[in-house]
């Protein structure tokens, strides 16, 4: 599983290579043979026309000559035209199949080099810290996992592989010409470089301009996206008039560059549009005096012009792939940072617990490194195994942090004192062992694109409907889903029923009932639930945690009021801690919010 | 989402386009001729290499080569002038196109009502504008010229071919419909599984999104492996599926170049026939063979151009429905002529505005909606009042903010504005007189100044530094390096949430009008910040009418009139004492957000 982080790109695109690497060097091969087969053709007709048409005198391979001669010579196939033709057809289908082969073999490489990239990106994102995922944009992370994927791909599978077939085509195409004519050869590839570094030199300053234009459209999209989502906001201030016009001039900028670009790109084509006309022009006056003076015959003549044609397109294009080969470097890079993070992992020699035991913090202290004002100072208390322990605390004081370092959603770092279970460094335990046996309750849960059941029953999907039912009695959500009309079969989330706060709540909890953990942290998880269900739920739960240790954080006094510990927080600090009965006479802070919070609401209010 | 609907419009949907390229029609024309020109110029090059081969060559002559060499060289310079011009054209007809095309929706957007908006996401209206456009310009422009530059030079080929000899351009001509048939079946296979491709896509994207903004509960679920089993299913689709999409279009393409090479061998045996009884020269074999080779790829392109003119009626089917989707808010014609349209305003027939806000009778339900959600409302709220709605998000409190500010229209009854119904005065003129402080401030990139100016295009410096002091936030600007020429940021990213509140609270004053609309922040700010904002409240709504969704207790106990919603109805109204006694609904919600008020600022002043 452990993988050394990448040195060099290189490195990382071999590593991605891996299972495509025998489709593409396959492709490469049928690639050369695809070449080989588009070269005959035009030697067959050229044949033909000389010494089968015309009675110029065969100069074929001895090998080849023995054989036409044991079938008749050329009088025979004079007589049997079809002959030539089938040869032609046979020579094709041979081209045809390895063409298909090309083919096939690429888009198996390219797809198979894409998946293994999305697994290992996704799977290494799902097993990096969470510090990561709140340091990093969402938008931006998903970008690379789609868009410099692709990226990589057309490098690899498209760019690549063109130009190694170019390449071989041009050498193949080159050697069959030098055999025909050099003199001819040497006209026609006059342009050759002429042609490629023309197309090289524009796309290279072209891609400036598109990025320019890039930019100009973002503006506008945005515009557009603005008016939009603010569309309340233009309509309140009645500034309709103002978006028009913003939009319009931006509307206008953008076009207008686009079309000075468009005229850019199309004095480059029809430019060298006459670049390669000339070149074929050329071969066409200097072939057809060539072949007046007797140095090379019809036949040579109708082939070398193929030839020529055949490389037009090739040749063309060579500078535009050349020129967008920076691109992928730069999508490399934008991988190599995700795949060059460090994943969570657990120690040497980490175990496995038994967490019905007792919780201790041992003088903890924390600080966010993004200078987020949320801190922990000298934390220090024990939760016995079994108990109920409430955390009171305002917002910003420190209680979720703390859930957060038992969790190790967050590391603490050695020198800031320590958590333990059973007497054991949180650290020294099994991440998967410490995270299945904790259950949380997140503030803001988080529910997955699937079915009300399959989210509840997401950490244990063996789980059957009647287990999903207990669970969802308990955290009172039974009611709200037979409201549904599809039940538990309800799909939820991005592209499903939009759940309220408290019914998303609810939903986590009873996510977390399910299996059943030795320790059960509330995070502030009834704090969208009104006051009726929230005492339902409470009252639910108490009879259903059993020997489970249960850690409720709460701004409410009520909530946590029986519970067998409050530890108040304020601050990053423990002020107060003791059983209910003890806190409210003990003139603290505790003692104050509840007397506010308990005396008539009428009362308070004036 | 809408990519699976298969449209089907009368004429492709053309004739909805036509009131879009009437303008550019002469250009269009021009384009057109060119076009067929170009194509008339290419089809007759490879009679240059007839020439050669049956004069000089043939002949063993050089006697006309000055005036062939001309005769190319014009011509070629006329084709690449036409190809300039022609492609230059088109882009600029692209690009024209494109801009009209958004510029009216995007207007058309500005006059729509909000229950559009409620119906239909930002995304969705924001593809409308961006792509479905650039999609129709495309077809108006670069896929129509390539119809008309491949389709005459395929009828240029035939022709040609008849004319030179009808016999043997028969045999080639008997290819077509093999050929035509075989691109069909291909392009319809290729179209279903690229659509199939996209969707994967869409979900693997979602996959990452929810890998990266769920990593805090997939972490604490301990459901990585899960997670990410269910994405290797879909990458495995998505591998096996773009497979398959390969394997089809390399088969096409080889069956492609294989009947191109069949065309070829019966032009070599029929050809060569013919040849030797004496009735065509090898030239003209040659100008048949490049025939042959180039005839399948203008068969491709225009088989391709009318399976995207297909798939394009569902972007000008959406795009056109916008386009004629009218307002249900819309200002009567004898309201236009008198106040003016959003874009026209008659600003000198304006009244000002009171600001005493009546409902009468009011019964409303959402046009997407079936249930009442008010019914025969009264309420009269006199110039100065402070109305406060409350109730749990998602309740439906905006619903009477909505009618105040003429979003919606009330299904029976009316709302007065200062004693006429608002139906008898222009949109515009309300919004005029309305400051709207939404719950998620939003802004617009540019400059702070832009944005607070939003509401006064003509506010000065003084005016502006005014309105920050009175609501405290002139230290937002200070802090910040260009002071009031600061950039914000796309969506004022720049700032804090608290500090967007306290701008969009300038700029509302700013406007400074009659009739206010409020929706407090939720979300959790600093404290500092909290305190300026609610100082900004007081002051805002000092001496004016104002409409508050309030979530501070500060805001409800001191209202003039509190409405509390529960399911989208209004269940209690009254002040906060009677409120209070009624021992109600009001009183359970107010209750718990003083509970956790309470633990909050106990914790402050410790």
């Amino acid at each position: 599983m452990e993988r050394k982080r990448f040195e060099t790109k290189t490195q990382m695109v071999l590593f991605f290579l891996n299972g495509s690497k025998k489709y593409f060097l396959l492709a490469i091969i049928s690639g050369c043979l695809v070449s080989f087969m588009d070269m005959i053709n035009p030697r067959i007709i050229g044949f033909t026309v000389d010494s089968v048409l015309g009675d110029k005198v065969t100069e074929l391979p001895a090998v080849l000559n023995k054989m036409l001669i044991s079938v008749g010579g050329t009088v025979w196939i004079k007589e049997h035209l079809w002959f030539m033709a089938l040869l032609v057809v046979c020579i094709a289908a041979l081209g045809a199949l390895f063409r298909f082969f090309l083919n096939l073999l690429n888009a198996k490489g390219a797809e198979k080099l894409v998946h293994t990239m999305r697994n290992e990106l996704f799977n290494h994102i799902l097993h990096l810290p969470f510090v990561w995922h709140s340091e990093n944009q969402t938008g931006d992370i998903i970008q690379r996992c789609t868009s410099d994927v692709e990226q990589i791909k057309i490098f690899l599978s498209e760019q690549l592989i063109f130009l190694f077939r170019i390449v071989i085509l041009i050498t193949f195409a080159m050697y069959f010409m030098f055999t025909i004519n050099v003199k001819l050869t040497l006209v026609s590839s006059i342009f050759i470089p002429m042609i490629i570094g023309y197309s090289l030199f524009f796309h290279k300053g072209i891609g400036k301009s598109f990025e320019k234009v890039d930019i100009e459209e973002g503006k506008l999209s945005s515009i557009a996206q603005e008016n939009l989502t603010g569309v309340r906001v233009v309509r309140a201030f009645g500034r309709e008039s103002y978006e028009r016009e913003r939009f319009e001039a931006q509307n206008e900028h953008y076009t207008n560059m686009w079309v000075h670009l468009m005229r850019l790109l199309a004095a480059f084509w029809s430019s060298s549009d006459l670049f390669s006309y000339l070149q074929i022009f050329s071969v066409l006056c200097v072939g057809t005096v060539l072949c007046v003076n007797g140095e090379m015959s019809a036949g040579d003549f109708i082939a070398f012009n193929s030839y020529t044609t055949m490389l037009m397109w090739p040749i063309r294009n060579i500078g535009r792939v050349i020129a967008n080969l920076a691109k992928a470097g730069i999508s490399i890079e934008r991988l190599m940072y995700i795949m060059n993070s460090k994943e969570e992992k657990d120690v040497e020699g980490a175990k496995d617990v038994d967490l019905h035991q007792d919780i201790a913090f041992n003088h903890v202290s924390f600080q966010y490194e993004n200078g987020s004002a949320e801190i922990l100072d000298d934390i220090n208390f024990t939760i016995k195994a079994g108990t109920t322990v409430g955390i009171l605390g305002g917002t910003g004081s420190g209680k979720s942090t703390l859930m957060y370092l038992l969790d190790r959603l967050y590391e603490l770092p050695e020198e800031n004192g320590s958590i333990t279970i059973g007497g054991v460094n949180v650290r020294d335990i099994k991440l998967s062992c410490l995270r299945t046996n904790i259950g949380m309750v997140l503030q803001e849960p988080y529910l997955f694109s699937r079915t009300l059941e399959e989210n509840i029953a997401i950490a244990l999907p063996e789980m059957d409907r009647e287990e999903v039912k207990r669970a969802a009695k308990i955290a009172s959500l039974d009611h709200a889903i037979e409201h549904f009309k599809e039940g538990y079969d309800t799909y939820v989330g991005e592209r499903g029923v939009t759940l309220s706060g408290g019914q998303k709540q609810r939903t986590a909890i009873a996510q977390m009932l399910i299996s059943k953990p030795p320790v059960m942290v509330f995070d502030d998880s009834l704090s969208a639930v009104d006051a009726e269900t929230d005492a339902k739920i409470r009252h639910a739960l108490k009879e259903n945690v059993g020997n489970s240790t249960v850690i409720l954080i709460a701004q409410r006094i009520t909530t946590l009021m029986n519970a067998d510990l409050i530890v108040v927080m304020d601050h990053g600090k423990i002020v107060e801690m003791g059983k209910h009965e003890e806190l409210i006479h003990n003139g603290g802070i505790y003692q104050q919010i509840y007397e506010l919070q308990s005396r008539s609401a009428s009362e308070v209010s004036k | 989402m809408s990519e699976n609907k298969n449209v089907k419009l009368k004429y492709f949907g053309i004739p909805k386009l036509l009131p879009f390229v009437k303008p550019y029609k002469k250009i269009m024309i021009s384009m057109i001729i060119m076009g067929a020109l170009s194509s008339l110029i290419d089809s007759i090059y490879p009679l240059f290499n007839q020439y050669a081969l049956n004069h000089f060559i043939a002949l063993k002559t050089t006697d006309t080569i000055v005036p062939f060499i001309i005769v190319y060289i014009v011509i070629l310079i006329v084709f690449v002038i036409l190809n300039f011009v022609s492609t230059t054209w088109a882009g600029k007809i692209e690009m024209s196109v494109n801009r009209d095309l958004r510029n009216a929706s995007f207007n058309h957007l500005q006059e729509l009502s909000f229950s559009y908006f409620n119906q239909n996401n930002v995304g969705y209206v924001h593809a409308r504008v961006m792509s479905d456009t650039g999609r129709i310009g495309q077809l108006v422009s670069w896929d129509m010229m390539d119809m008309v530059w491949q389709g005459s030079y395929l009828l240029f080929v035939l022709i040609n071919m008849a004319l030179i000899n009808i016999h043997l351009a028969m045999y080639i001509m008997l290819i077509i419909p093999f050929a035509v048939i075989l691109i069909i079946f291909f392009q319809k296979k290729l179209v279903a599984l690229n659509r199939k491709i996209r969707e994967i896509n869409s979900k693997i994207t979602s996959n990452f999104n929810e890998g990266i903004t769920g990593a805090k509960s997939i972490k604490t679920l301990v459901v990585e492996n899960k997670i990410n089993h269910d994405f290797d299913v879909d990458s495995d689709d998505m591998e096996k599926t773009s497979v398959l999409a390969g394997r089809y279009s390399a088969l096409f393409s080889s069956l492609v170049t294989m009947l191109s090479s069949i065309t070829l061998a019966i032009i070599l045996w029929k050809g060569g026939m013919i040849n030797q009884e004496g009735i065509i020269m090898i030239g003209t074999l040659s100008v048949f063979m490049t025939y042959a080779l180039n005839m399948l790829e203008p068969i491709q392109s225009i088989v391709g151009g009318i399976a995207r003119l297909i798939a394009i009626q569902v972007n000008i089917e959406r795009f056109t429905t916008l386009l004629e989707t009218q307002s249900d808010v819309a200002d009567r014609v004898e309201v236009v002529e008198k106040y003016g349209d959003t874009f026209h305003p008659k600003k000198e027939n304006w009244e000002p505005l009171y600001g005493d806000v009546e409902f009468k009778d009011v019964s409303f339900k959402y046009p997407d909606g079936n249930e009442m959600v008010l019914e025969h409302f009264d309420l009269k709220v006199p110039q100065g009042t402070n109305v406060a709605i409350v109730g749990e998000t998602g309740a439906g409190k905006s619903t009477l903010v909505n009618l105040v500010c003429r979003f919606f229209e009330p299904t029976y009854g009316q709302v007065l504005i200062d004693g006429k119904d608002a139906r008898d005065r222009s949109q515009l003129w309300l919004h005029s007189n309305i400051g709207y402080v939404l719950q998620t401030p939003h802004l617009f990139s540019g400059t702070v100044r832009d944005n607070l100016r939003y509401g006064k295009p003509d506010a000065t410096d003084e005016e502006i530094w005014k309105a920050l002091k009175l609501v405290n936030a002139e230290f937002v600007i200070d802090k910040m390096d260009k002071g009031l020429d600061s950039e914000v940021g796309e969506g004022g990213d720049m700032l804090s949430t608290g500090e967007k509140q306290l701008i969009s609270f300038a700029r509302a004053i700013l406007a400074d009008p009659k009739i206010l609309v409020l929706d407090e922040a939720t979300a959790s700010i600093d404290t500092l910040t909290e305190k300026a904002i609610q100082d900004a409240i007081f002051t805002v709504i000092k001496g004016r009418t104002s409409f508050v969704i309030a979530h501070r207790l500060s805001t409800i106990v001191d209202a003039d009139v509190i409405l509390v919603v529960k399911d989208g109805k209004i269940i209690e109204r009254g002040k906060h004492a009677e409120l209070m006694q009624a021992h109600g609904y009001y009183y359970d919600l107010y209750t718990r957000q003083y509970e956790e008020m309470v633990t909050n600022t106990v914790s402050e002043i410790a």
